[in-house]
């Protein structure tokens, strides 16, 4: 499986803006930090769609990651709302966001994050074994789908970057969540490495997984977006709907230069 | 020098709870340990003093009163005694005062000075008149009489009127509580206060110098053998009387010493948890140091002396806080010596015990911290730390399989993952319930004793008769009353045993007494005549084991008897023997019971029955209810043990506490990626609290054999040195569901102190953790 045949079945699958529904709306968020994290959201609304695939892209401090936090609920904003599938984060208490996130998002992150001391199979299964519920058929079924079932009772330390992203890739969706959310997930990984998970992010997107994902490599985002939105110094600078690769390469080419002028 | 104070300082504030933690463990083992060794040291020394400045009598005589005074002055010159006081006339008698009787022996002296034996008088003065008396100090304050008040004299006909002018301290009696006691008065008081069989002449030796068991036994061999046999009545070393002084500040360090060494070993296990746990998390830390200059012996500086620093201070507070807390029990000997108290310690014995407890901590820091100095500076900075402990997994699988939520089953799993900490805390843990098992049931053990003693739960009364009151009378009196279910009558005759120097003192039963409690340890209790039951130091002494015959002596009369059984005695120190009054009665016929332990009908009113007895014969009967009280060296024990247990429980408490911490900031990364992945902050408390309880849970299961063996051996020693075993359901004092339920309330506690952190891990800002990655 090549990334072009994988762009290609995602420009045909993937379904375009009708027949979509919203899924994650933001409102007038800002965010703003006081203990000199930098990459505040300043005034940012956006609206995805169920079955996208978005690309968050910016450069590093310009609040894209603060962006997919607040969409997972693990910081809250300053002022503003997040709501995801209806349900108003802001109202939601510590225990009310963790259950959200159980039962709703799915979370690749860049340095995979596995716990160290659980087999593969364990760290797909957490989330599921957090909700009280036994997922082990569908664990195995995922890391079969992900190529990755001899692996099973491997420790993390005894994988490959590619492996390992890929368990967590499987822990992010053995809850079955309605929205992954995928923060650098090829920063931690050789460019072939990076094709192959982000060539499996564009399947399961075919295969009607809504995506965030957070990245500052164009060229990934190009290939595997369908929306690229470019986020710079806490402010939505772009928010391009690709309808063909050759107009998501010059899109693309015009938000980095305007970043360079900056 | 001044960059690693510097460091040190900075990590220090950085790290205050573990700082406070390493203060207090040390604190608590520091004063502790002081106070168990200013005990020791101190102990001795006032008695010594006491001794020297009384001129305490090495060896006392009673003699029977038909011995001639003249012979009985003579044997000081035969024995090589140094210097004598006496014979001094003296006899029993049996008094009155308000609604309560008491027995003393009058011992008759025209001044309290001379060359043995000098009294102190520590309030009024010496008697000047025949109706004048002086107690000692001891039994006044145990029986609130103070001078002034007049006692009335029931164990003769007149019943004379004594007036109390003084108190004193003898040095050569034990206190009241554990001790029959003396009272003075002018020698021609006694005549009239004498019968024939309570007389008496006592005479005090004195030797050159302080004589051994051995040679003081030697000494009384052969002054028995300068008089005409049957002379010696009875028999009393100034080594008996020490160790009755010395017995609870003895047994009290013995618990002491015990215990601060758990405290310290404990103490120690938390030190080295706590500084392999910062150099674990500090490898990126130190690479920077060695990076910027700081050589591998300097990095092992800076991470001893946080530990150093804080248990410093635990030393300056606690060495001195040990020697004020020994003082209240050392002013407690001194006042029973008559010695003015002033404070008794000895700074060079404080600043050893610094010096030892900073050394013990600095050894428990530096051996871990070596671990930081070894480390190559470019392993350290690019691991940031050490590798995950990949410890507890089967822990963990095991819990998976029990079906348990996923919190608790990686709870489990943390809680061994680092298995060298897992155990410093379990030992922590052992500590602490160990010594609250025993702290639970050494006072039961205790109890049970005190109960076989005093008969608690056998008799409720005690009627004690004076001589002019015969024993028909008073069965007659108490069989008479309706409350009455049983009466065992006791006499008493001293008997020579073969082997044993001192006549031993017996008891001798009329009745059923199959159900006055004492207790045994092994062998039977007597069913015939000629059968007697001893205490171990009896035993011991003369060579007896169960199943021995013997032949004593009783009035110069052989008498035969075989040893059926060992029970539990502490008085004369277990020397003692238990039989029939049959038995006694072939050999000497006149011997009489003169008290009477009564079992009343359930429901009895124990007062109105004491009363209504005590009215039949105010002046010749002694009624009162069964003191069944703990004695007060007993009370002591068991408070110190009680703050011991709680001060060990503590120092377990704070080990778990140490523990949890190190793991969850350890793994602040995993619990950040599991909040992330949906764990709610509930979760992560139940999480850290299942760390804490396996922890406790097994620190707990196995501290309960080892508190149950500590139980066993402290009982061992307490009961040998009051010249006993143990007997075995003293042993036995726990209950079933409390041998669940200890190890429960230790994870109870576990879990409560692991709030704190599970806390902290549940209010774990994710997207800090994670972004500083």
């Amino acid at each position: 499986m090549d990334g072009r045949t994988f762009f290609r079945a995602f420009r045909g699958g993937g379904g375009g803006k009708n027949g979509m529904s919203e899924l994650v709306r933001l409102t007038e968020v800002t965010k703003v930090y006081q203990g000199g994290i930098t990459g505040a959201l300043n005034g940012v609304s956006l609206i995805v769609e169920k079955g996208e695939f978005t690309a968050i892209m910016g450069p590093s401090g310009s609040g894209k990651s603060t962006l997919l936090n607040l969409v997972a609920g693990l910081d809250r904003p300053t002022s503003g709302s997040v709501a995801v599938g209806g349900t108003d984060l802001g109202k939601l208490g510590e225990s009310g966001l963790a259950r959200f996130r159980r039962d709703n998002i799915g979370f690749v992150f860049q340095f995979f994050y596995l716990l160290p001391n659980l087999t593969s199979l364990e760290n797909v299964l957490i989330p599921a074994q957090l909700k009280g519920s036994d997922a082990t058929a569908r664990a195995r079924e995922l890391l079969g789908q992900l190529g990755i079932q001899d692996i099973a009772d491997r420790f993390p330390a005894r994988l490959s970057g590619g492996q390992q992203q890929r368990v967590a890739i499987a822990r992010a969706l053995i809850n079955s969540p309605t929205l992954l959310l995928a923060d650098e997930p090829t920063g931690a990984l050789d460019t072939h490495t990076g094709d192959q998970v982000m060539e499996l992010l564009g399947q399961l997107n075919r295969d009607g997984q809504t995506i965030l994902l957070v990245t500052h490599d164009a060229k990934l985002a190009t290939r595997h977006a369908a929306r690229v939105i470019s986020v710079m110094d806490g402010k939505i600078v772009d928010d391009a709907r690709l309808e063909s690769p050759e107009r998501a390469a010059s899109e693309v080419i015009r938000v980095r230069s305007e970043e360079a002028s900056r | 020098m001044r960059a690693i104070f510097i460091k040190t300082l900075a990590d220090l504030r950085r790290r205050r709870l573990q700082a406070m933690v390493i203060f207090l463990t040390v604190l608590l083992a520091m004063a502790a340990g002081t106070t168990a060794v200013t005990l020791m040291s101190q102990t001795r020394d006032p008695y010594q003093v006491a001794f020297e400045k009384q001129r305490g009598a090495h060896l006392q005589v009673a003699f029977r009163p038909n011995t001639d005074p003249q012979l009985i002055q003579g044997t000081a010159a035969t024995i090589g005694a140094s210097a004598y006081g006496g014979p001094y006339p003296a006899t029993n008698i049996q008094f009155r005062f308000g609604d309560r009787k008491f027995y003393l022996d009058a011992v008759g002296r025209d001044n309290p000075g001379g060359a043995v034996e000098v009294l102190n008088i520590t309030s009024g003065r010496w008697p000047v008149a025949n109706d004048e008396i002086v107690l000692t100090r001891s039994f006044s304050e145990l029986n609130k009489i103070s001078i002034g008040d007049r006692l009335k004299v029931t164990s003769v006909a007149q019943t004379p009127t004594l007036t109390v002018v003084g108190e004193v301290v003898d040095i050569d009696e034990g206190s009241a509580d554990l001790s029959s006691q003396r009272a003075w008065m002018l020698p021609a008081a006694l005549p009239a206060l004498s019968t024939p069989d309570s007389s008496f002449y006592l005479m005090d030796y004195r030797f050159p110098s302080d004589p051994t068991g051995p040679q003081l036994q030697t000494s009384l061999d052969l002054l028995k053998t300068s008089l005409p046999p049957g002379s010696v009545a009875g028999s009393l070393t100034y080594l008996l009387i020490r160790s009755i002084f010395n017995i609870t500040n003895q047994i009290l360090t013995g618990v002491l010493v015990a215990f601060s060494v758990f405290a310290l070993a404990a103490t120690v296990a938390i030190v080295a948890t706590l500084v392999t746990g910062i150099v674990i998390s500090a490898y990126r830390e130190i690479g920077i140091m060695r990076a910027i200059g700081f050589t591998p012996y300097q990095v092992v500086e800076v991470f001893a002396l946080q530990i150093v620093m804080p248990a410093l201070a635990a030393c300056l507070v606690g060495v001195p806080a040990g020697t004020l807390a020994s003082q209240p029990l050392l002013a407690n000997s001194s006042h029973a010596l008559g010695l003015a108290y002033t404070p008794t310690f000895s700074i060079g014995l404080d600043l050893l015990l610094f010096a030892g407890g900073i050394l013990v901590v600095a050894v428990a820091a530096t051996v871990p911290a070596l671990r930081a100095g070894l480390l190559k500076p470019i392993v350290a900075i690019t691991k940031a730390s050490a590798p995950r402990g990949g410890g507890g997994r089967l822990l963990r699988l095991a819990a998976a399989r029990l079906r348990l939520p996923r919190p608790v089953v990686l709870g489990i799993g943390d809680a061994f993952a680092r298995p060298l900490r897992a155990i410093l805390t379990l030992v922590t843990v052992l500590l602490g319930v160990a010594t609250v098992v025993v702290a639970v049931g050494l006072p039961r053990s205790f109890e049970l004793i005190n109960n076989s003693e005093t008969g608690a739960g056998s008799y409720q009364v005690v009627v004690t008769r004076t001589s002019a009151y015969p024993d028909s009378e008073v069965m007659r009196v108490l069989n008479s009353q309706p409350e009455t279910a049983r009466v065992v009558a006791v006499g008493g005759q001293n008997v020579l045993v073969p082997g044993v120097g001192d006549p031993v003192n017996t008891r001798l039963f009329r009745g059923d007494t199959s159900r006055l409690g004492y207790l045994m340890i092994a062998g039977r209790w007597y069913s015939a005549p000629g059968e007697v039951v001893a205490p171990a130091a009896l035993m011991h002494d003369a060579h007896l084991k169960i199943g021995d015959s013997f032949t004593g002596t009783a009035n110069g009369q052989p008498l035969q008897l075989r040893l059926v059984g060992e029970t539990y005695d502490i008085n004369n120190l277990g020397h003692s023997l238990f039989m029939d009054i049959a038995t006694m009665a072939s050999v000497t016929p006149a011997v009489v019971p003169f008290l009477y332990d009564v079992t009343l009908a359930p429901g009895s009113d124990v007062s109105a029955y004491v009363r209504r007895v005590a009215a039949v014969e105010p002046d010749l009967l002694d009624v009162r209810a069964s003191d069944t009280s703990i004695i007060a060296p007993v009370k002591i024990i068991d408070l110190v043990l009680l703050i011991l247990a709680g001060v060990l429980a503590l120092i377990g408490v704070g080990g778990v506490f140490n523990t949890l911490l190190l793991n969850t900031r350890e793994r602040i990364h995993d619990t950040a990626t599991l909040k992330a992945l949906g764990m709610s902050p509930r979760q992560v408390i139940v999480m850290v609290g299942a760390s804490a309880g396996l922890l406790a849970l097994v620190g707990g299961l196995v501290a309960m054999p080892v508190g149950l063996s500590l139980h066993h051996v402290l009982n061992d020693v307490i009961s040998n040195s009051a010249g006993n075993e143990t007997p075995p359901v003293a042993y036995a004092v726990f209950n079933g569901y409390e041998l669940v339920l200890i190890p429960l309330l230790g994870v109870g506690v576990a879990i409560a102190a692991a709030l704190i952190p599970g806390r902290w891990a549940a209010r774990t800002n994710v997207v800090e953790v994670l972004h500083a990655e």
